[in-house]
């Protein structure tokens, strides 16, 4: 596997035009970026396309983002590594210690500014990449 | 069919021995622009394999294989190819070059999964997930127990008899308490690491074994004896569970360390049940299952009531002893100051946390805190440097002890009190009442745990600290969670704000280390840099107070 190319992405967001935000943002720093619309669509996804990092919404219907944490993590090949960033305004202690309860790794305060957003994501690439190593 | 033909254009020598190692299965190779209408041609093929990166034939060979119902695999060459796969809703594909083994997973796993219409796979996929997990727990890997059941069925009925073994873990729910969920889950995996390792040793791995995890804390094993062997005896499975117990705890004492492995006890009941055609097997196991856990409760129950009169003796005897945890300033490394760790002499009451608990069920925890107490504060005239804080645990019921007298504790000025923020306080205005007598004698503040529940600042904000420990579980791996770090900085502005200090407690490893250290944690304390020990007394001229 060559070492230059990215590790591909997961966004989940039930919003069609600020998941296409992200997309866009991050296809041109050269992440594979693969979409998600819902909960379910996410979790089939999942396996297929084995995202290091995932970013999810968590107010979505269906199952929410919590949900959805919580069923990648426990994944039995792919939870111990995949990261998941929440994506919402978690400006409480609470949801911080809920996020942290089902296993989330980090969190980007939804409105997003889009460099804090691939800031994000690269330091929870590094991470990710320095714990396989 | 036994028969399983793989089509395929993909040209690796990874793939014969993939093939090799998967049962019944021959390749055929094709061209790859030949690859689509093989497909069409030969509607028996379990799976085809593409190997090209050329997308039209990609999509012409995958539209093929999924209208006929074949799955497909894909070698991906780039990131480019594999978006195209996953866009193509391809059942499985690898990225190349890559090993036999993760070839014919993939195989397998493409086989497995089939192909479904479109419109149904996103929840038959989720189902599946949801399904695995019920299955097995994803944590230790064991099956649960429906899955046992169906397993040891025949094995049963033909025997006749079984084994039940249940496995009643205590205090697990401590670890989690204490140190957070991530803690527990490794110590469990731990344990269940342990026990397969033990089983695969034992005796009985001459029959059948199996174990389930209940999916809290216990577990619980089925012994079926092989043919023609005698069913384990009472004293070999007393015998075993001794040894049992001592394997898993040595392994959770190398890699957890002796506090946790002091918190751990295992309990074992037992039953046998013996098939009867007129009653329904499950339910035959279940009843077995219940017996057997009543059976290692009632040993619990025994243990319990011997443990109390081990504390009751001891405290007779005045048989507790402190071991000193250094607590130091992050820069310098300089040793701040101690927490005091109370342990009981006796081996059973080691753990401080085991000794308050089996305090609580009999009422002795004010007598108990105050010999705690007393060993304590007498460590800083004989133990402690004469700038050195000591860091005392107070239960805030302890308040409430009238022989809990702020004027008779010698060197108020070098005592930090520390109280956690899990246990309520009921009356708050004459809770703070008592803490300001307290203060005016010099007495500082801790809050322990801090950060441990949903609260937040405002309930620290409430006590005036002029300490804030930070809870064990945010800083567990907090150089890996970046939720854990922002927390954390939140409370260091919080502190620094007003004027007290953040004690980061349970640093173990170096990265956790660098990362308080960053964020700015005025304080440290773990077995990074030291262990509770036993101090050595100090010369007896030493003066203590400033």
């Amino acid at each position: 596997m060559s070492k230059s190319s990215l590790p591909p992405i997961l966004v989940v967001d039930d919003n069609h035009d600020n998941a296409e935000i992200i997309r866009q943002y991050l296809e041109i720093r050269g992440y594979p970026i693969t979409v998600a619309h819902s909960g379910d669509e996410a979790l089939t996804l999942f396996e297929t396309v084995r995202p290091a990092v995932v970013l999810l919404d968590i107010m979505m219907p269906g199952r929410d983002g919590w949900e959805v944490c919580r069923v990648m993590k426990q994944h039995p090949t792919l939870g111990r590594f995949v990261r998941v960033i929440m994506v919402t305004a978690l400006d409480e202690w609470r949801d911080k210690r809920e996020a942290l309860q089902i296993g989330a790794d980090d969190y980007v305060e939804k409105p997003f500014d889009l460099p804090t957003l691939a800031a994000t994501v690269q330091r929870n690439i590094d991470m990710q990449q320095a714990k396989a190593s | 069919m036994s028969d399983s033909l793989l089509l395929t254009d993909f040209d690796d020598p990874a793939l014969e021995q993939a093939i090799g190692t998967l049962d019944g299965w021959r390749v055929e190779r094709v061209a790859s622009t030949d690859l689509a209408d093989a497909t069409s041609a030969r509607p028996e093929a379990r799976a085809v394999l593409i190997g090209t990166a050329n997308p039209t034939i990609l999509r012409a060979v995958t539209e093929r294989a999924h209208g006929a119902g074949i799955p497909v695999i894909v070698a991906c060459a780039d990131d480019t190819s594999r978006r195209r796969a996953v866009e193509l809703s391809v059942e499985e594909w690898f990225r190349c070059p890559t090993d036999a083994e993760e070839i014919a997973q993939r195989i397998r796993a493409a086989v497995g999964r089939g192909t479904t219409a479109p419109g149904a796979v996103a929840s038959d996929l989720v189902e599946r997930v949801e399904y695995e997990q019920m299955l097995h727990d994803s944590l230790t890997g064991l099956p649960t127990l429906p899955v046992m059941i169906e397993r040891s069925r025949n094995l049963f009925k033909e025997r006749g008899e079984l084994v039940v073994l249940y496995l009643n873990f205590v205090r697990y729910s401590k670890i989690e308490e204490i140190y957070g969920w991530e803690k527990l889950d490794a110590v469990l995996e731990t344990t269940a690491a342990a026990v397969r390792e033990f089983l695969d040793d034992t005796a009985l791995s001459t029959s059948r074994v199996m174990v389930s995890f209940t999916n809290d804390d216990d577990f619980i094993f089925f012994h079926v004896p092989a043919a023609g062997v005698e069913a384990a005896s009472e004293s070999e499975i007393t015998e075993m569970v001794a040894r049992l117990q001592r394997h898993v705890g040595s392994r959770i004492e190398a890699q957890h360390g002796d506090d946790i492995a002091a918190l751990f006890d295992i309990y074992v009941g037992r039953a046998h049940v013996y098939y009867n055609p007129k009653i329904r097997l499950e339910r035959l196991i279940y009843r077995g299952i219940r017996e057997a856990a009543n059976a290692s409760r009632s040993i619990e129950e025994r243990e319990r009531a011997r443990r109390v009169a081990d504390l009751r003796s001891s405290l007779r005897d005045r048989a507790v002893y402190v071991d000193y945890h250094p607590i130091v300033v992050t820069d310098t490394r300089e040793i701040f100051g101690y927490e005091a760790l109370a342990r009981g002499v006796m081996r059973s009451l080691r753990s401080p946390e085991v000794m308050f608990d089996v305090a609580a069920e009999a009422d002795l925890v004010w007598e108990l805190s105050r010999l705690c107490r007393t060993r304590a504060i007498e460590g800083i005239e004989t133990r402690l440097q004469p700038n050195e804080l000591l860091f005392l645990n107070v239960d805030p019921h302890d308040f409430s002890d009238p022989a809990f007298d702020e004027n008779e504790v010698k060197y108020p000025d070098r005592v930090v009190i520390e109280i956690t923020e899990r246990t309520a306080i009921k009356d708050y205005p004459k809770f703070r009442e008592r803490l300001r007598l307290f203060r005016e004698r010099g007495f500082r503040f801790a809050v322990d745990d801090a950060g441990s529940g949903y609260a937040g600042l405002g309930s620290i904000a409430n006590l005036e600290p002029d300490f804030i420990k930070l809870d064990i579980s945010l800083i567990n791996a907090i150089d890996t969670n970046f939720i854990k770090q922002n927390l954390v900085a939140t409370m260091v502005k919080f502190a620094n704000d007003h004027g007290a200090k953040v004690v980061a407690e349970g640093v173990e490893r170096a990265e956790e280390f660098k990362a308080v250290q960053d964020l700015g944690v005025h304080l440290v304390q773990g077995f990074f840099l030291h262990r509770p020990s036993h101090l050595p007394k100090q010369p007896a001229k030493q003066k203590a107070g400033r």
